[in-house]
């Protein structure tokens, strides 16, 4: 294995790994600016400070990037369009949408049969006021069911386009779950981050090209997978902070560990995911990003505003510890009492000036209107990691609970519910070794904790592989076919009774992506097919298929000591 | 926030048949409109995930017989889960109301258990109502029973229980499938008038059908003042549906919800899968989650016109009457082989129409002024004269009818070696939640 690059982007840092055969052979840190603006820069600066020589070597340059989750929830994304296809149904203001949006006529049933045609001439109108106003936006088209049938978005688009020439759009099928609402505002939200994720993407790929560097260069998602930054749609690329958290996991964890909680805690956020028999659990819904819910495939992750520069008040003797930091903590040079501080005095970390820490502790002490002697700082200091101990084992409880609370819809899964296990956990990033103590202690449960803790996420990116599956959705009575994941759409003309086809069509299509991604086969992870007898008066018709293979997400090789 | 809550168990894995009515297809086009709509992603929804119902639990409704091992019970039991996980969050005041969309249904199946009949193994509701009881001591539940069939096996486990009204309504008997229900049946010697059937005409349409609701069934619950009302939802009176003809709309469905006001819905039958159960399951749901349904609307509408309004009120007037002259009439009889006490006894048989045979009962009810009374029921399978027995002895017994229950027991259970023995005695003492059941091979087993 030649040379691989990670750089993950982080609220805190900025990390960057070199990884040589599986050994990190360099690593940097830069701090990441409050001012997004400054994210390529920073980037570049991360991937600069490797001191590369070899830069012909690199096979693989992987970026995990916070661009699109700011962007969102910072509301920085370009004005969009959004055009739905509601049809007959729940009310469209049931649920709240965070967006204005327009409703157009049109129908379709659950099967994808058309109930009610399109109107032209409403989008032509619309079409036509777009030109007029001279404004040409982006356009995100969703139908209810589209899912099914994307026969009706399509001719929208090709009508839109028609008469309103060079207007951008998505087409809400791509995202291919039956979830109408959900599937409307993933639609928007990748329509509306286009053009800032393809600027960066642009801007990127030149720049790294500018210093030399031939390998392609991938992004990770939400998902855990990688893909080339070019292919990659851009909402999928939310969250990868916690994905890497997980892969990073996956990398420095040893060979024998094979299920196991994952708790990366950094300067602002802890992130913690679930580990399945060597496999990252992946969410069974998608995920919500502020005030969106979206149909974006992401790991069962939970992100806490919790970190090692959280800040820290004491009041009437109660420990609060905040959603926020205020720069570096105390005994760094910071201006507040953080978490860090705590260990710092308590010597269970090697940086930070102890002297500093405790003067923050007292100030803490003294300002609360207590005592402020070594006694009490010294119980202020464990109190401190004990609270954030808890609110950490309080998410990775419900974390555990969403998985072992699935829905279940067969007989099958409700006779064997999953494992009551108390998993092991495995601690990374940089305040990690301050609390292996407390946590063992509070949870009751195995804690590990790798060499290389703070650079777990960079490494998880560099080592991450392309991740995928391909779920089959087939009604051979109305004669279609889908795929959840990519939205691909198509007629089937095999047999009304597919046992063995369907597994033929899913093993083409999952072929050709495991070569398209030089990946081996053996790797597949195959589920069994459901078929559903479909039946038209007391004669079956066909059957309707349903059924998922998965390359899961994972490292290539390990990280050594 | 008022929580809605959903159980959604379509057992996709379980048929009684690939092309039975009762498939894996069944609620399969439902999964798609709700999860399509994103009903799940509405504030007030909470999804709920089923378990298995203890056999406690199935007991202290039911009696299977000659023992519950007999019997193929592993989706039913999931299905009856489901309700009582449902109860619980509603009785913990988790969730304000919730609908359990489960298969298989269980409204046709009664006190005793034989087999399989209408698609109906083991009674959700009636298993939930008498867990509800026993576990947080309610004792005034109303259950109404929205099926186009009669619910006959709810009835039949609640007819001499005074705690329980029971109301069905339902496409007139003569016409269709289980052929009861019928305005005479009031319930027995103890609690009669607590069971009230309304068998309607064919056509009977949403306007006809809410009619009903406003003005005979609801007035009549609110006299109750229920502590629960269940509704047994099922989607059968639907216009499109195969079996019966009742006209009646999703939106129909919806305001029907909305009227009952249910805490707990419980799927029962309809096999419209494809043109009534997408939307009419919206409906319901909507409507229990305090959500405008009115735009629910099926692709096609109804193709026969409903019946005349005029005509159907005088329908409902003549009903109403016929209802209210039927007057109680049992007489009272020693009877020496049960303690030579005073019974009231009746005979009737139970056809378990997917198996095809034949059920004889032989049915004794303790009169009693100061509780439900304890019930006895023999039954056998004709021409086998082998009995099996259910002594049930009441919620909140008196003591002179949880002794003859308690004495029965013993009687039955010792005379056992003797020629007309039975075969099975289950014990259902719900008075002081002590479910036996003793088997001539195993002795008792105490659920
Ligand atoms: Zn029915
Ligand atoms: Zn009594």
């Amino acid at each position: 294995m030649a040379l691989r690059i990670g750089i993950d982007v982080g609220g805190t840092f900025t990390d960057a790994v070199l990884v040589d055969n599986g050994v990190i052979a360099a690593a940097t840190k830069v701090s990441t600016p409050a001012d997004v603006n400054t994210l390529l820069p920073t980037v570049l600066e991360a991937l600069e400070a490797l001191r590369v020589t070899d830069i012909t070597q690199v096979e693989q340059i992987t970026v995990s990037t916070t661009l699109m989750t700011n962007a969102i929830l910072q509301n920085r994304l370009t004005k969009s369009e959004l055009y739905l296809i509601p049809g007959y149904g729940m009310k469209l203001d049931a649920l709240p949408w965070p967006v204005p949006y327009q409703a157009f006529k049109g129908q379709l049933d659950f099967r994808g049969r058309e109930v009610e045609a399109l109107d032209p001439a409403d989008i032509e109108q619309q079409a036509r006021r777009l030109t007029r106003e001279g404004s040409l936006p982006c356009a995100a088209i969703v139908g209810k069911f589209s899912h099914r049938n994307n026969a009706q978005e399509l001719t929208f688009d090709q009508i839109l386009r028609k008469n309103a020439p060079g207007i951008q759009t998505t087409l809400g099928h791509r995202w291919g779950g039956a979830n109408f609402y959900r599937r409307a505002l993933t639609a928007y939200l990748n329509m509306a981050g286009q053009e800032l994720f393809a600027a960066f993407a642009s801007e990127l790929t030149r720049a790294i090209r500018e210093k030399g560097y031939e390998a392609p260069v991938y992004v990770l998602k939400a998902d855990g997978g990688v893909l080339p930054l070019e292919e990659v749609r851009p909402v999928d690329t939310i969250y990868s902070g916690p994905a890497a958290s997980v892969l990073g996991a996956l990398a420095l964890a040893e060979e024998t560990a094979d299920s196991y909680l994952v708790i990366d805690v950094g300067g602002t956020t802890t992130d913690m995911g679930l580990v399945l028999g060597q496999v990252p659990l992946l969410s069974a819904k998608g995920a919500k990003i502020g005030g969106f819910l979206t149909q974006i495939r992401s790991l069962a992750v939970r992100s806490l505003p919790l970190g090692g520069d959280s800040v820290v008040e004491l009041r009437r003797g109660a420990v609060e510890i905040q959603p926020y930091r205020e720069g570096t903590p105390y005994c760094l040079g910071g201006p507040k009492l953080t978490p860090t501080d705590a260990m710092c005095y308590l010597q269970i970390i090697d940086f930070g000036d102890p002297k500093k820490a405790e003067e923050a502790l007292m100030e803490q002490l003294r300002a609360d209107g207590g005592a402020a002697a070594e006694a009490e700082a010294r119980g202020l200091a464990q109190d401190i990691l004990k609270a954030m101990t808890k609110k950490i084992l309080a998410a990775m409880t419900d974390l555990e609970k969403e998985w072992r609370e699935e829905p279940a819809y067969k007989i099958w899964q409700v006779l064997h519910p999953q494992r009551r296990e108390q998993f092991p956990i495995w601690l990374s990033g940089g305040p990690a070794p301050g609390l292996v103590r407390e946590l063992s202690e509070q949870s009751r449960r195995a804690v590990k904790i790798s060499r290389q803790a703070g650079f777990a996420n960079a490494a998880g990116a560099a080592l991450a592989r392309p991740a995928f599956s391909r779920t089959l959705h087939m009604d051979t009575v109305v004669g279609r076919y889908r795929i959840e994941e990519t939205g691909e759409q198509g007629a089937w003309q095999g047999s009304k009774r597919a046992r063995g086809e369907a597994e033929r069509l899913i093993e083409e299509i999952m072929r050709k992506e495991t070569i398209k991604r030089e990946l081996e086969p053996d790797d597949w992870q195959k589920d069994e097919f459901d078929y559903f007898p479909v039946v038209d008066g007391y004669r079956m018709a066909g059957q309707i298929v349903r059924g998922s293979w998965s390359m899961p997400s994972g490292i290539i090789g390990r990280v050594k000591r | 926030m008022k929580k809605t809550a959903l159980m959604f168990f379509p057992a996709f894995d379980w048929s009684l048949g690939e092309t039975h009515p009762e498939r894996e297809e069944r609620l399969l086009y439902t999964q798609e409109q709700l999860f399509e709509e994103g009903v799940m992603d509405l504030p007030q929804i909470v999804q709920l995930n089923p378990t298995v119902a203890p056999l406690q639990a199935v007991c202290r409704a039911q009696a299977l017989f000659p023992g519950p091992e007999a019997h193929d019970l592993e989706a039913h039991r999931i299905a009856a889960g489901s309700a009582l996980v449902m109860g619980d969050a509603w009785a913990k005041k988790e969730i304000h109301n919730g609908f359990a969309l489960v298969r298989p249904p269980g409204h046709h199946a009664g006190a005793v258990v034989r087999g399989n009949r209408g698609f109906c193994t083991l009674n959700n509701e009636a298993i939930l109502i008498n867990h509800l009881r026993s576990r947080y001591g309610y004792q005034r539940i109303a259950v109404i029973d929205t099926d186009v069939h009669h619910g006959d096996g709810t009835q039949n486990i609640f007819y001499h229980d005074p705690q329980v009204l029971f109301i069905s309504l339902h496409q007139d008997g003569r016409t269709l499938y289980p052929g009861s229900g019928f305005a005479e049946e009031k319930g027995g010697p103890n609690a009669w008038g607590q069971t009230l059937n309304i068998p309607l005409p064919p056509g009977t349409g949403d306007e006809g059908y809410h009619y009903i609701l406003e003005n005979w069934v609801l007035p009549r619950v609110q006299a109750f003042q229920p502590q629960v009302i269940i509704n047994s939802a099922g989607q059968d009176n639907h216009y499109s549906d195969p079996l019966a003809r009742m006209n009646v709309t999703a939106r129909g469905y919806g305001k029907i919800t909305e009227l009952l006001q249910p805490h707990i819905a419980v799927l029962e039958g309809g096999y419209s899968i494809e043109s009534a159960l997408p939307y009419v399951n919206l409906a319901i749901l909507l409507a229990l989650a305090g959500e405008d349904y009115s735009q629910v609307r099926e692709p096609k509408g109804p193709q026969r016109a409903p019946v005349q309004f005029e005509a159907f009120k005088r329908y409902y007037q003549e009903l109403r009457s016929q209802e209210e002259k039927a007057k109680a009439n049992w007489t009272k009889r020693r009877v020496a082989s049960l303690l030579d006490q005073e019974w009231v006894s009746d005979a009737y048989s139970v056809y378990y129409d997917t198996e095809g045979f034949q059920e004889a009962r032989q049915e004794y009810i303790r009169p009693c002024a100061h509780c439900g009374g304890t019930v006895v029921i023999m039954s056998k399978l004709p021409p086998d004269e082998t009995v099996s027995t259910l002594i049930r002895i009441p919620f909140q017994a008196c003591d002179p009818c949880a002794q003859t229950g308690l004495e029965l027991w013993q009687l039955l259970t010792e005379k056992s070696g003797a020629k007309h023995g039975s075969e099975a005695v289950l014990l259902q003492n719900q008075n002081s939640d002590e479910i036996l059941l003793w088997q001539r091979a195993k002795g008792v087993t105490r659920f």
